[in-house]
């Protein structure tokens, strides 16, 4: 139900531009002078093409009855829409920064509500929302999230809707950046050079360590300026995706030393790095969208049985709610006991007719 | 809907074995009709010959091609728009068995010149070139007891249609359709065709970018401009494409090009201030006409 109700919500008219991440528009020149190759590989053109190909191999029914060319506009057009994204696999979900866009926007889509309602979730059930929209969804990069939010620590803790998702969004959008970045923070913090080649680990966890006191003694973290030239020299050599060099030089410039935790929380909190990803509105908004609040009603007001407590319904409707009863709970035992009441009076009638 | 059901390729998941009987419930059952679909799986025929028997991997050929062609900016709202008219085109989703009046044949061949002459911005001259030829074909195989041709009377029609669409201001553009249009039985050669819809998609380009220097000229509050400083812009236009005409064509676009620049605007725009007293404000529409008749009056008339 909860699944359903998602994919209808999330299937509601969106889009997420296409390639307005950072570094994708150019000038139509430079675009018409690229290698054919490299065109369709920057736009991923064949990624979407092949995948489109699986899902018709998938859906042979669905071509026999509608045909082929209209089968490959749905598809392209849910592409443009962004919501392509919904129940796939993970390894489909992370393929191109325009699937990660969309899967970052229908989450905050779907589960907006959570927010709104002020309630706090644990990491292990911000995961099951996730996997609701896509069920292989790893728990490690939820968990790596959370540690954005928490600092690293107190793991159970509770977190708010909006803190875990903006969390969330630079996780799971520059992954790899971040591995790299992790990386180069750990080098620095051994005291290695800083501009010898740096091998990006896939281990994770590894940047987890604390720094040993040694010779940074009481000081706690990296330097700022030289962790800056490192991650230029990172930014401009990176084959993926990375958030915007000056805006990841503006938040070191305002710091003397940090910690990679630090490092990750400003950029979490970074607007203008949200902006430039382009996938949340600013984080004052992110629970105001009248629309889609409008939307929502609407469905549930079709819901039967849900129209007399929209608004206390809209959770329960939507996930596993912290404390399941807590719509029905005031009244329905007064009621119940009210009735026993009455029988035991031996006057059903008159107080049942006189109640509802 | 706009999603289509999805099933995951991996069925190991739980969720997705929930989900799948809702959404087919009729593959579940045995039914005679068609064959099952898991039993279409397992046929030793490979999905690589299906797909080539269907058509997909010739349809997708062609898609790619075009996409090459074009460049476009947004390769996948393209391809969306590919086959949406592709599933138009073809006569399964036409429904009814009555033909269609010449009425709507005729508009229905116009959309599809439209689309072929949209498919590559018109600075991509090669693939542009292509789609005019295209578009011009479409046209012209129209009336079967009549010559193949195109004639004067949709030629117009097609230009007035891409500049309705351009969103560009009616009296704007109607001094270049008098230029361009041909008489309603003149017979329209290609070169004539092409060189229409070109000068027509460039001054549409024309419009849209005056319209963007306005806006930035133009007090936000009251959607007008200081008329001394628009018609300063104005004039430095004018000069800047004077000096683009004559033999010695490169030196001269370098002239026009250092006259636009920033430096010889501003100082334009700031000359205009001190000089005259400030008169009646310019409005948009007033702008875009004056800025777009420097523009036509280099447009040679057809005939």
């Amino acid at each position: 139900m909860a699944t359903e109700g998602a994919g209808n919500l999330a299937s509601g008219s969106w889009r997420v531009e296409l390639g307005s991440c950072a570094g994708q528009r150019m000038l139509s020149s430079e675009r018409l002078a690229l290698p054919d190759y490299e065109y369709l590989a920057q736009r991923h053109v064949l990624t979407y093409m092949e995948d489109a190909v699986c899902q018709l191999l998938e859906n042979k029914e669905d071509i026999s009855q509608y045909g082929i060319a209209r089968f490959f506009t749905e598809y392209f057009n849910s592409v443009c829409q962004g919501t392509h994204i919904l129940f796939r696999e993970f390894s489909f979900i992370q393929a191109t920064p325009h699937n990660r866009a969309s899967f970052l926007r229908a989450f905050w889509r779907c589960f907006r509500t959570v927010g709104k309602n002020g309630d706090l979730l644990t990491m292990k059930e911000y995961h099951c929302l996730l996997q609701l929209l896509c069920p292989d969804f790893p728990l490690e990069l939820t968990q790596k999230a959370a540690r954005i939010v928490l600092m690293d620590d107190a793991m159970d803790c509770l977190m708010s809707f909006s803190d875990f998702l903006l969390a969330f969004q630079i996780q799971f959008y520059y992954s790899e950046f971040l591995e790299s970045v992790a990386a180069i923070y750990q080098d620095l913090l051994s005291g290695k050079n800083p501009n010898a080649v740096i091998v990006p680990t896939s281990s994770s966890g590894q940047h987890r360590q604390r720094p040993t006191l040694g010779e940074a003694g009481m000081l706690e973290g990296v330097e700022a300026s030289l962790f800056s030239q490192c991650l230029e020299n990172l930014c401009d050599r990176h084959k993926y995706s990375c958030p915007p060099l000056a805006l990841v030089k503006e938040v070191l410039s305002n710091v003397q030393r940090l910690t990679f935790y630090g490092f990750l929380v400003a950029l979490s909190k970074h607007h203008g790095i949200n902006q430039a990803l382009g996938a949340l509105p600013d984080k004052g908004d992110l629970m105001h969208d009248p629309a889609m609040d409008e939307e929502l009603e609407r469905l549930l007001a079709q819901v039967p049985g849900l129209v007399n407590s929209v608004t206390a319904g809209s959770e329960a409707s939507c996930l596993p709610s912290r404390t399941p009863p807590r719509v029905g709970s005031p009244w329905r035992p007064l009621h119940h006991i009210r009735k026993v009441d009455a029988e035991s009076d031996g006057s059903t009638e008159e107080t049942d007719e006189s109640e509802t | 809907m706009a999603a289509l059901p999805v099933p995951l390729p991996s069925a190991k998941m739980a969720a997705v074995d929930k989900r799948r009987p809702a959404v087919a419930p009729a593959a579940s059952f045995p039914d005679s009709g068609r064959p099952a679909v898991s039993q279409a799986a397992a046929t030793p025929e490979s999905d690589e010959d299906f797909l080539r028997q269907v058509g997909v991997t010739e349809m997708l050929r062609a898609a790619l091609l075009k996409v090459l062609e074009a460049r476009p900016e947004e390769p996948i709202a393209f391809l969306a728009h590919y086959f949406e008219n592709m599933g138009l085109r073809s006569p399964a989703s036409g429904g009814a068995g009555e033909p269609p009046g010449q009425l709507l044949l005729q508009q229905q061949r116009l959309g599809r010149a439209l689309w072929h002459l949209r498919l590559a911005h018109h600075s991509q001259r090669t693939a542009f070139n292509n789609n005019v030829g295209v578009a011009y074909e479409c046209l012209s195989a129209s009336g079967r007891k009549k010559k193949p041709g195109l004639d004067g009377r949709t030629y117009s029609e097609l230009l007035k249609r891409v500049c309705r669409d351009g969103e560009a201001p009616e009296e704007v553009v109607a001094p270049l359709l008098r230029k361009i249009q041909c008489r309603d039985h003149e017979a329209v050669p290609l070169g004539v065709f092409r060189a229409g819809m070109l000068t027509c998609f460039v001054l549409l380009e024309f419009v849209a970018r005056a319209g963007a220097l306005f806006q930035l000229l133009e007090d936000p509050a009251l959607a007008v401009a200081d008329r001394r400083v628009g018609q300063a812009v104005l004039d430095t236009l004018e000069g800047a494409l004077q000096a683009g005409d004559g033999p010695a064509a490169p030196a001269r676009y370098l002239e026009a090009g250092s006259r636009l620049g920033p430096d010889s605007l501003a100082l334009a725009m700031d000359r205009a201030l001190g000089a005259r007293r400030p008169g009646a404000p310019m409005t948009r529409e007033e702008f875009l006409e004056k800025a777009a008749a420097l523009f036509i009056a280099k447009v040679k008339p057809v005939g």
